[in-house]
């Protein structure tokens, strides 16, 4: 697994790339809990790159994603592969979660 | 040194002595500076000798050796080879007492190597190898001043000791020590030809870098010796550092043995709550053939299974996987599988979308702290209408095959507990009638991964259910585990592997 984080205006963007798992999770649970601390904080996880997610990797971005709720921010994911999609489909995240085909969209979503 | 070998070597000197006097001398000594030492025959003052002939040492003369009474070249050269013999008898002398010396200061230096390495190894931290490194160093050293620092390859906090306390100021140490790291060898201050200058604080300094595991990790200073720092000094400190070094291999091999063996006792731990926890009987109801069983992974995960049969009661049963991997995995299974539990053992009408929505209304705030959430799969049979209730929190890979259909993924209607804070999860139906086979099972499953690091997926779960639809429930697990175990071809198991198997039968 390989992270790259960017700014975008104030979005903090993640890109994972690889297998997302409990292996790979603390530098990911790491750097969100630090970029999620700000007041309405945003972030976007980017797994574009992402091959594979565990329950432990999902359980990581749920808590990123309580912890921009709690500061009145938000975190969406983007542009993910077919199978880490079904992932989210099947354990239903979908529900919990704004999910955007790409970037753009993502950005639009959380600059408005 | 000339008056030590006349009083060792005074016979001899007696024997040259008579030989003179035999030979027709009237007297034979050995004179310093003008002063007689020793002299022969006893009462003659040799206040004029008849031949004088200088003894040396190290090309200087020390004194001379004196005759009366007799002359002549004979004599002269007699005399001269005495005088000789006796200078090489001195040097020899010499030589002798300064290896002697340098034996005992080997032995007195071996011994307080010992003392070293037997205090040292009472000590089971780097802390204290570095803090008796230091007492020691000091002490054979004979030095005023000691430090030394250790900078774990592992990220830990550098450690650093000092005698006396705040005998210097951090920063000078730390330049010392990063300076003997970069060079890799052993530095004396003051030095007017080094790159590093010998600190104000104090009169002189000898560093030495300390290998571990191949690079240089850790570094002793002495300071303040009293007449500097030789090259004696230099071998001592590195044979010092050279058992220190050993030291600390010592101690961060045990360190990592202990990390390891706690981690093997966690690992026990957290299965035996697993495995204890787990019904060690299936129910028998009528209607159904059911089975289940979990195999924990070596880093135990959180799965749980569970059968809640209560008189006159429809059974109830649960299946999930918590977050996480190890101890805290476990012990929140405990918990969830807990709370579950209590709902369909006390609530008064239980279905599986109550028991759902009320444990998520328990455990959100926990889970929320701690940031895990659990899938859950809860089923509910009724034998009157041969029907099966379920509701699923984000549960996956959960197959329905119907005795007269394919094999299908039943998809979770909500997220799973603890993702939000209020469930939306909804009672659905399944038909048990024989033949009907559910098989709920977790991850471990479908995400099992062979040597080529390709997982099993859902897909094959299906087509594998598909065949095994016609066996009993049992038979259906046990061959579901021996297929991914196959599939893996010898890989450890990641997760835990946990399934139940519930087969309409014919009541």
């Amino acid at each position: 697994m390989e992270m790259k984080t960017r700014l975008a205006g104030d979005v903090n963007i993640l890109e994972i790339a690889g297998r997302f798992d409990t292996n790979t999770v603390p530098p990911v649970a790491a750097w969100l809990e630090h970029v999620t601390v700000a007041p309405k904080s945003r972030v976007l996880v980017n797994l574009a790159e992402t091959t594979f997610v565990d329950s432990t990797a999902l359980a990581t971005l749920v808590q990123a994603l309580k912890r921009c709720q709690q500061v009145q921010g938000d975190l969406c994911v983007c542009s993910l592969r077919r199978p880490v999609y079904m992932i989210f489909e099947l354990t239903r995240l979908d529900k919990a979660f704004n999910i955007f085909v790409d970037e753009e969209h993502a950005l639009q979503s959380l600059s408005s | 040194m000339l008056v030590a070998l006349l009083s060792s070597q005074y016979q001899r000197f007696a024997a040259i002595a008579e030989a003179w006097l035999a030979q027709g001398a009237s007297a034979f000594g050995v004179f310093q500076d003008g002063r007689p030492l020793v002299y022969w025959p006893s009462g003659h003052r040799l206040v004029r000798p008849s031949l004088s002939v200088a003894i040396t040492k190290d090309e200087q003369e020390i004194a001379d050796l004196r005759v009366a009474g007799i002359s002549g070249i004979g004599a002269e050269m007699r005399l001269k080879a005495d005088a000789s013999m006796i200078s090489y008898m001195l040097q020899l002398e010499d030589e002798l007492q300064c290896m002697t010396a340098d034996l005992v200061m080997s032995q007195d230096q071996q011994l307080a190597l010992y003392r070293l390495t037997q205090s040292m190894r009472n000590h089971v931290t780097v802390m204290e190898t570095l803090q008796a490194l230091v007492v020691e160093g000091m002490r054979m050293t004979k030095s005023q001043i000691g430090f030394a620092i250790f900078v774990s390859s592992t990220g830990q906090e550098p450690l650093f000791v000092q005698s006396p306390e705040g005998a210097l100021s951090d920063d000078v140490a730390w330049r010392i020590y990063w300076h003997t790291q970069s060079l890799e060898h052993e530095v004396i201050l003051p030095d007017a030809e080094g790159e590093l200058i010998c600190p104000a604080s104090i009169g002189n300094l000898l560093a030495v870098p300390i290998w571990v595991r191949g690079s240089v990790m850790a570094g002793m200073g002495l300071a303040n010796r009293p007449g500097g720092f030789g090259t004696p000094d230099m071998k001592l400190a590195r044979a010092i550092a050279d058992q220190a070094s050993a030291q600390i291999e010592r101690m961060l091999l045990y360190q990592e043995m202990f990390d390891q063996a706690k981690l093997r006792t966690e690992m026990d731990l957290a299965r035996r709550v697993q495995l204890d926890l787990l019904p060690h009987q299936l129910p028998k109801v009528i209607g159904l053939d059911l089975y289940a069983n979990s195999r924990p992974a070596l880093q135990v995960g959180g799965d749980f299974f569970d059968f809640i049969v209560g008189d006159g009661r429809p059974l109830i049963f649960s299946l999930g996987d918590v977050t996480g991997k190890g101890l805290s995995a476990a012990l929140l299974m405990t918990m969830t599988r807990s709370a579950i539990h209590s709902k369909a053992q006390f609530m008064p009408f239980p279905t599986p979308e109550a028991v759902m929505r009320q444990s998520n209304e328990d455990l959100f705030n926990d889970f929320t702290r701690v940031g895990v959430f659990a899938t859950v799969f809860v089923g509910q049979y009724d034998p009157g209408s041969q029907k099966l209730l379920y509701a699923n929190a984000g549960h996956s890979p959960v197959i329905y095959r119907p005795f007269d259909g394919s094999a299908e993924l039943l998809r979770a209607d909500s997220t799973a507990i603890g993702v939000l804070s209020v469930s939306h999860c909804r009672n659905q139906t399944l038909n048990m009638r024989p033949g009907d086979l559910l098989i709920v099972a977790t991850d471990g499953f479908s995400d099992a991964r062979n040597l080529r690091d390709e997982t099993f997926d859902i897909e094959r779960l299906i087509a594998l259910i598909d065949q095994l639809a016609p066996r009993t429930a049992r038979e259906i697990a046990d061959a579901m585990f021996e297929t991914v175990d196959c599939f893996g071809g010898g890989r450890n198991q990641d997760d835990d592997q946990t399934l139940v198997v519930i087969k309409g039968a014919v009541s």
